[in-house]
C-alpha cells in the first residue's frame, strides 16, 4: 500500500472518527445519567440534520452552514430537554424504567421518522456544506469538509467535558448521575437536571447529523445506521469516563475505514460488530471501561 | 412461592376454553381470504411476543435479539427448503435448531452482562447476524432477500387453497402449542428458578440456582418458538427479507408485549388481537399511522404501565369485590329475618372508625356478664348461634361480623382488613355497647384477633381461643404450629374457584353436615381482600408482644380446640409455655374439627361454660 | 407554646402499598439536640427520608419552623395496582423546598457521589448555598472540624475510607447552613476508633448550637450527646425520656425488647 493511500485512509477512518464520538457521547450522557438507553438518539441524530437542511434552504452559502447547524443544535437540544418529562421522568420510581424507557424512546424515535417523513419526504436531501475543496496531506487529498467535521466534532467535545467538570452546573449534573438520591438532599433541581442531560444528547446528535448531511445524502431513516454505530462505540469504549467513548470512536472509526478497504463495504460492519461481540466476551465493561458507573 | 393451583381448577379455564372455540369457529364464518391472513399474522405475532415474554419477562433478561431467532427461523427456512431442498415440514421443525444453536451462542456474552448492556449486547448480536445475511447475498439474497419459497402442502392439498384455512389452524395449532410449553415451563421446577434469578439473583444463586445453566437455558428456550414460527412464517409470505431485523418490526412485538403486560402469558396474546387489528384499521393513514399508533403505546405505557392483562385483571378484581359487597346489601336488606331465626333476635349495623359493622346483641340485663364472639377467616358471626342459645340465660352475648364478611360492608383493604383494625373495631363495640369488661372469644384467626384486643390494653375479663396456635415469631414457627395443607393457602388467596370455595368450606365443617350451608354461604360472601390482607399482615403483627401477654399470664386464659382439627399442632399447643392457662394445658372437645362449636356444640359449650364460670367470672358491668 | 422547631404530628408513611410507620409524633424545640433508637427495620430511616422530602407521606403534617412542609390532605387510597400515579398525583413534599427551608438531612450509609473529588462536593455544595448569610464562617467551622478533608481535597470518595466519606456528608450538610441537621446512623460501621473521633465531632457540632436529631444504634453515644430520648419500635415513637432521667444502656433495651427475654 502507499503512503498516500495509508495517510487517506487513517485520516479518514479519524473524521469518521470524530463523528462516531459526537454520536456515542450523546448516548454515553444519557446511559450514565438517566441510567436508560436511548433508542430515540439515532432519530435525534436524523431530526438535527432535516432541521439544518431546512435552514440552509433560507439562509444558503457558509453562513447559512454556520447558522444552521446552531440552530438544529438548540433545536434538538430544547426537543430533548422536553422528551424527558414526556418519555422518562414519568417512570423515574417505576423498578422497570429500563424497559418501560426502552419502548417510550422507540416509539418517540418512530414518531419523529413519520414526522420527518411527513414534513420533508421521502426523498434523499444533502446539506451545502460550508467549506468545499481538497488539500494535500502527505500526499493524500483531504476534503475541507471532512477536517471542518472533525475539528468541530473535537470543539464540542472539549466544550461538554469543560462544561462537565468545571461549571457548578456540569457538577451538579455528574453528581445527580452518580447519586441521585444524594443529589435531591443537596437541594438540586434532579429533574431539570436530567432534562438538560437528555438535551445535550440530543443537541450533540443534531450537531453529527448536520454534518453527516453534508459529507453525504440523507433520507427519514438514515438515523438507525448512526445509531448502530454509536452503540457499537458505547460498548466498545464503555462508559466508565466522559473520554472513553471518544477513544473508542477513534479506534473504531480507524478499523472501519481500513476494513473498508481491505474487505469491502458489506464486510466491514460485520468486521465491528465481530470486535465488539469479542471485547464483551473479554472485558465485559469496555475497553477503557470499569463497572463503576459514572459520568 | 405462591400458591397456584392447576389451571383447570382457575377461574381462568373458562374464558379460554370460550376463546379457543371462538378461534376454532372463526375461520368458518368470515371466509375472507384477507381476515384470515390478519388473523394468522395475530397468531405469529403472538407466539414471538410471548415467547420473548419468557426472557425478557420471566427471565428478567433483556434480550433484544429474540426477532432475530424469528429472523434465523425465517431465513433457515429458505435456505434449507429453496437451496438444498428440504421439505418443508421438516424444515419448520429444523429451523428452531439453528434458532436454539444461535440462542446458545448468544449467551455466551450475555452471561457475565447486566441490564442495560444486555439490551446492547443482543441488538448488536442481531445487527450482525443482519450483516452476515446481507454480505453472503448468493445465499440469501443480500438486501433484497429471497422470493418464492416453497410452501407448506398435505399430500396434494396446498395450505393456500381455501381461503388459506390450512394455514389458519396450522397457525392456532402454533399458538396453542407454544401457550402450553409456556404455560408448562413457567410452572416446572425451572420456571420458578428463572423466575426466582429474576428476583433476586444473589439469594436464587446462594439457593444453588446455577444462573449460567438457567441463563442459557431461558434464551435456548425462549428461542424454540420463534424459530417454528419464523419458519411457519417463511412457508406463509414465502419471503425472506432483511427487514424483519429492522427496528420497526421489534417495536412493533416489544409493543405486542408491553401493552398485553410484562411476565403473563395471556396479555401479550391479547394485546397482538388488539395492536395488530388497531394497526390494520389505520393501514390507510400511512405515516400517520405510525405516528397514532407510537403515541397510544406511549400513552398506554405512561398511563398503566402493567398493560392490558393487568387491567383485565383489576377489571376482574372490582367486579369480585362489587359481587361480595352486593351478596352483602341483598343480605342486609332481605335476610335479617332467617338471620334473627337462627340467633333468636335480630343484628344492627353500628358504625365504627373502621366502617359500618354488623352487631348482633342480646341485650343488657342485671348482672349478666358480656362475652364477646370473634368469628374467623371468611366465616360469620352467625357461626356462634348455637352458644347464643346456650349462654343468653347467663351472659350478654355479642358478635360482630368483621368488615368484608357477613353483612357488614366491605371497607378499604389497606386501613381496615387487619389484626389492629379488627381488635379496634371490637374495642369500638365494647364501648358503644357498653359492655365494661367482657369475656372474649376468638376463633381461627379471630383468635388472633382476640389476642391482639387483649395485648392492646383494651377492657377484657378473660380470653379464649379456639383453632389458633399462638406464633412466637412469624414465619418462622408456621410449620410447627400448623399443619401444612393446600387449604392454608386458600386462606390467603384472593379468588377462590368455585371449587376452592367448597373445598375451603368443607374443611370447616364436612359437606351434608350440619350447617355446612351457612359456613359455605360466608365464604361465597367474604371479600376476597379481605383474606389476602389479614394473611399478608401477619408479617406485620407484633406476634412477640402476644407471646409476652400469654407468657406473663395478665389475663385468664383458656384454649379450646377439636381433637380433629385438620390445621393446628396439637403438640406444639400443647407444649408452649403458658403462664396461667385454664385447667394447665389446651382443652381438647372429641370429634370437634376446626369448629368445634359448631360440630360438637353441646361439649364445647359445656368447656366453655366451665372456662367462664371458673377462669373468667370476674366480668363485670 | 413555645414555638417548635420541628414538629411532626400523626405523620404516616412508606413505600405504597406498604405503610412503614404509623402516627409518629416528635417535636424538637429551641436548640435541642434529639435522639431517636430503634432496632434496624421499624422505619426510622424511611421516617426521616419521609421529613426530608424524599418520599410522600401518607397522613399527617411536617411543620419546620412554623412553615407546614408537606402539602395538606392525606394520601388517598390506590384503587389500581398498576396505574402510573407519579403521573397523575403531585408531590406532598419536594426534597428542594425542605432543604431551602433548613432542615438537612444526612443519609445512611452514604456513598455520596463516587467519582468526585472531595473538593468539587463541598465546592457544590457551597454554592447550592452561596448568597446566604454564614457560608463564610460555615465553611471555616467545617475546615475546622474536618481538618483531614483538607489533606484529601483531590481524591474521589469512592477512596476514601467510611469515616472520612461520613465526614464529606455531615460536611455536606453543615454547608447546607441547616436550622436542623439530620444524622442518619453516622457511626454505622466505622472503627471503634473512627467512631470516637467522628463522635467527637459531632459533640463539636453540638456546641455550635446547631439543632440535631440523631439516630444511633450506640445508646451511649446518643445519651451522651442529646437531650431527649425517642424510642422508635414498630413504626412508631413508643416513649420519650428527657435528659435527666437517661436510663442506662440495659434499661433501654429491656424497655424496648421487654425483660426476661
Amino acid at each position: 500500500m502507499a503512503f498516500d493511500t495509508f495517510v487517506f485512509i487513517l485520516v479518514s477512518g479519524i473524521v469518521l472518527g470524530g463523528l462516531y464520538a459526537l454520536m456515542a457521547v450523546g448516548l454515553a450522557v444519557v446511559w450514565t445519567t438517566l441510567d436508560v438507553f436511548n433508542f430515540a438518539h439515532g432519530a435525534f441524530v436524523a431530526l438535527g440534520a432535516y432541521v439544518a437542511w431546512q435552514v440552509t434552504q433560507f439562509a444558503p452559502g457558509p453562513q447559512g452552514f454556520v447558522f444552521a447547524t446552531l440552530a438544529a443544535t438548540i433545536f434538538m437540544f430544547v426537543v430533548g430537554f422536553l422528551l424527558h418529562f414526556c418519555l422518562i421522568k414519568p417512570f423515574e420510581r417505576s423498578p422497570n424504567i429500563v424497559l418501560l424507557a426502552v419502548i417510550t424512546t422507540l416509539a418517540a424515535s418512530s414518531i419523529m421518522e413519520s414526522s420527518i417523513q411527513l414534513i420533508w419526504g421521502p426523498r434523499e436531501k444533502q446539506i451545502e456544506a460550508a467549506v468545499s475543496g481538497r488539500f494535500e496531506f502527505f500526499g493524500a487529498g483531504i476534503g475541507a469538509n471532512d477536517l471542518l467535521a472533525l475539528v468541530v466534532a473535537l470543539a464540542a467535545l472539549a466544550g461538554l467535558a469543560l462544561f462537565l467538570r468545571r461549571t457548578s452546573t456540569g457538577r451538579a449534573m455528574r453528581a445527580a448521575a452518580q447519586n441521585r438520591e444524594a443529589a435531591e438532599l443537596m437541594g438540586f433541581n434532579v429533574a431539570i437536571l436530567f432534562a438538560v442531560a437528555l438535551g445535550i444528547a440530543a443537541a450533540t446528535a443534531a450537531l453529527a447529523g448536520a454534518f453527516i448531511g453534508s459529507l453525504r445524502f440523507i433520507n427519514p431513516t438514515f438515523g438507525a445506521d448512526p445509531l448502530m454505530k454509536a452503540l457499537v462505540v458505547v460498548i466498545f469504549g464503555g462508559v466508565a469516563n466522559f473520554t472513553s467513548p471518544i477513544y473508542a470512536a477513534f479506534i473504531l472509526g480507524i478499523i472501519e475505514s481500513f476494513s473498508i478497504y481491505y474487505l469491502g463495504l458489506y464486510w466491514a460492519p460485520a468486521v465491528l460488530f465481530a470486535l465488539m461481540i469479542a471485547v464483551l466476551i473479554v472485558k465485559p465493561e469496555g475497553l477503557f471501561g470499569n463497572r463503576q458507573k459514572t459520568l | 412461592m405462591k400458591y397456584a393451583p392447576p389451571f383447570h381448577h382457575s377461574n381462568g379455564l373458562f374464558p379460554v376454553l370460550v376463546a379457543l372455540a371462538v378461534l376454532l369457529v372463526l375461520p368458518l364464518v368470515f371466509t375472507d381470504t384477507y381476515v384470515r391472513h390478519i388473523l394468522i399474522l395475530v397468531f405469529v405475532y403472538a407466539i414471538l411476543a410471548s415467547s420473548w415474554d419468557l426472557s425478557l419477562g420471566y427471565g428478567g433478561v433483556f434480550n433484544f435479539a429474540h426477532i432475530a431467532f424469528f429472523a434465523i427461523g425465517l431465513y433457515a427456512y429458505g435456505i434449507g427448503a429453496k437451496i438444498v431442498g428440504i421439505d418443508p415440514w421438516i424444515m419448520i421443525l429444523l429451523a428452531p435448531a439453528v434458532a436454539v444453536a444461535f440462542a446458545a451462542l448468544l449467551a455466551m456474552p450475555i452471561l457475565r452482562l447486566e441490564g442495560i448492556y444486555v439490551i446492547l449486547v443482543t441488538i448488536a448480536a442481531a445487527q450482525l447476524v443482519l450483516k452476515i445475511v446481507v454480505s453472503q447475498s448468493d445465499f440469501t439474497g443480500g438486501t433484497s432477500g429471497m422470493v418464492m419459497l416453497p410452501r407448506l402442502t398435505m399430500g396434494d392439498y396446498r395450505l393456500t387453497s381455501d381461503g388459506r384455512i390450512g394455514y389458519y389452524y396450522v397457525a392456532l395449532a402454533l399458538l396453542g402449542l407454544s401457550t402450553i410449553f409456556l404455560y408448562k415451563l413457567e410452572r416446572s421446577a425451572l420456571g420458578r428458578a428463572i423466575k426466582a434469578l429474576r428476583d433476586n439473583k444473589y439469594y436464587a444463586i446462594s439457593r444453588g440456582v446455577s444462573e449460567s445453566r438457567i441463563r442459557l437455558f431461558t434464551l435456548c428456550a425462549s428461542a424454540v418458538l420463534p424459530g417454528m414460527a419464523g419458519a411457519f412464517y417463511g412457508s406463509y409470505v414465502r419471503v425472506a427479507s432483511p427487514d424483519v431485523f429492522g427496528l420497526t418490526f421489534l417495536t412493533l412485538i416489544l409493543s405486542v408485549l408491553l401493552v398485553g403486560g410484562v411476565s403473563t402469558i395471556w396479555g401479550p396474546i391479547i394485546a397482538a388481537f388488539v395492536v395488530t387489528i388497531f394497526a390494520e384499521v389505520l393501514a390507510e393513514y400511512g405515516a400517520w399511522r405510525d405516528i397514532i399508533i407510537a403515541l397510544v403505546i406511549i400513552g398506554v405505557v405512561l398511563v398503566y404501565p402493567g398493560g392490558l392483562f393487568a387491567g383485565l385483571q383489576e377489571l376482574w378484581d372490582f367486579a369480585d369485590s362489587r359481587k361480595t359487597a352486593l351478596i352483602a346489601a341483598w343480605r342486609r336488606r332481605f335476610r335479617s329475618a332467617s338471620r334473627a331465626a337462627l340467633m333468636g333476635s335480630g343484628d344492627r349495623m353500628i358504625s365504627t372508625s373502621h366502617g359500618d359493622i354488623s352487631v348482633f346483641d342480646t341485650g343488657p340485663g342485671p348482672g349478666k356478664p358480656a362475652l364477646l364472639f370473634i368469628h374467623g377467616n371468611s366465616s360469620c358471626k352467625e357461626a356462634f348461634h348455637n352458644q347464643v342459645k346456650a349462654f343468653s340465660e347467663k351472659y350478654r352475648i355479642v358478635a360482630f361480623d368483621l368488615p368484608g364478611h357477613g353483612v357488614s360492608r366491605n371497607c378499604d383493604p389497606r386501613a381496615d382488613y387487619g389484626y389492629e383494625a379488627y381488635a379496634k373495631i371490637a374495642a369500638e363495640i365494647v364501648e358503644k355497647l357498653e359492655l365494661g369488661k367482657p369475656a372474649v372469644f376468638g376463633w381461627s384467626l379471630g383468635g388472633y384477633v382476640a389476642l391482639e384486643y387483649a395485648v392492646s390494653g383494651y377492657p377484657i375479663s378473660a380470653l379464649a381461643i379456639c383453632g389458633t396456635s399462638p406464633l412466637g415469631t412469624y414465619p418462622d414457627d408456621m410449620p410447627a404450629a400448623y399443619i401444612a395443607s393446600p387449604h392454608m393457602e386458600l386462606a390467603g388467596k384472593r379468588f377462590h374457584s368455585w371449587k376452592e370455595k367448597r373445598t375451603y368450606a368443607a374443611k370447616t365443617v364436612p359437606s351434608g353436615a350440619p350447617n355446612a350451608e351457612l359456613v359455605r354461604q360466608s365464604v361465597w360472601r367474604t371479600d376476597g381482600r379481605a383474606r389476602e390482607q389479614t394473611v399478608a399482615k401477619m408479617k406485620t403483627v407484633d406476634w412477640p408482644r402476644q407471646i409476652r401477654l400469654l407468657r406473663e399470664g395478665a389475663v385468664p386464659f383458656a384454649m379450646i380446640n377439636g381433637t380433629e382439627d385438620p390445621f393446628i399442632n396439637h403438640d406444639y399447643c400443647a407444649a408452649f409455655g403458658y403462664a396461667n392457662i385454664w385447667r394447665g394445658s389446651p382443652q381438647n372437645v372429641d370429634g370437634g374439627g376446626h369448629a368445634p362449636f359448631l360440630a360438637n356444640p353441646d361439649e364445647f359449650n359445656r368447656v366453655l361454660g366451665a372456662f367462664l364460670e371458673e377462669g373468667g367470672s370476674a366480668s363485670e358491668q | 407554646m413555645s414555638a417548635a422547631l420541628l414538629q411532626l404530628s400523626g405523620l404516616s408513611g412508606g413505600y405504597p402499598p406498604v405503610s412503614v410507620f404509623r402516627n409518629v409524633n416528635l417535636t424538637i424545640t429551641g436548640t435541642e439536640a434529639i435522639g431517636l433508637f430503634g432496632p434496624n427495620g421499624h422505619g426510622k430511616t424511611t421516617l426521616l427520608k419521609t421529613v426530608a422530602g424524599l418520599l410522600d407521606p401518607w397522613q399527617g403534617e411536617i411543620l419546620f419552623a412554623g412553615q407546614r412542609l408537606n402539602s395538606e390532605g392525606s394520601m388517598r387510597a390506590r384503587i389500581s395496582r398498576h396505574l402510573n400515579y407519579d403521573l397523575f398525583r403531585r408531590r406532598k413534599i419536594r426534597a428542594r423546598d425542605v432543604v431551602r427551608a433548613g432542615l438537612i438531612y444526612v443519609m445512611q450509609g452514604n456513598l455520596l457521589f463516587p467519582e468526585m473529588t472531595v473538593g468539587e462536593v463541598l465546592d457544590i455544595a457551597q454554592r447550592a448555598a452561596s448568597g446566604r448569610q454564614g457560608v463564610g464562617e460555615m465553611r471555616d467551622t467545617v475546615h475546622d472540624l474536618f481538618p483531614r478533608l483538607r489533606e484529601r481535597w483531590q481524591s474521589k470518595i469512592r477512596f476514601l475510607s467510611g469515616g472520612e466519606r461520613q465526614m464529606v456528608s455531615i460536611a455536606v450538610g453543615l454547608l447546607a447552613l441547616p436550622r436542623l441537621l439530620i444524622l442518619d446512623e453516622p457511626t454505622l460501621g466505622l472503627s471503634p476508633k473512627l467512631r470516637l473521633e467522628l463522635a467527637e465531632s459531632i459533640a463539636r457540632i453540638r456546641d455550635t448550637k446547631v439543632p440535631l436529631l440523631v439516630v444511633d444504634q450506640n445508646v451511649e453515644f446518643l445519651t451522651d450527646l442529646v437531650d431527649r430520648l425517642y424510642l422508635f419500635d414498630h413504626g412508631t415513637v413508643t416513649a420519650e425520656i428527657d435528659k435527666a432521667h437517661m436510663p442506662s444502656h440495659d434499661e433501654i433495651l429491656a424497655m424496648m425488647f421487654g425483660s426476661g427475654q
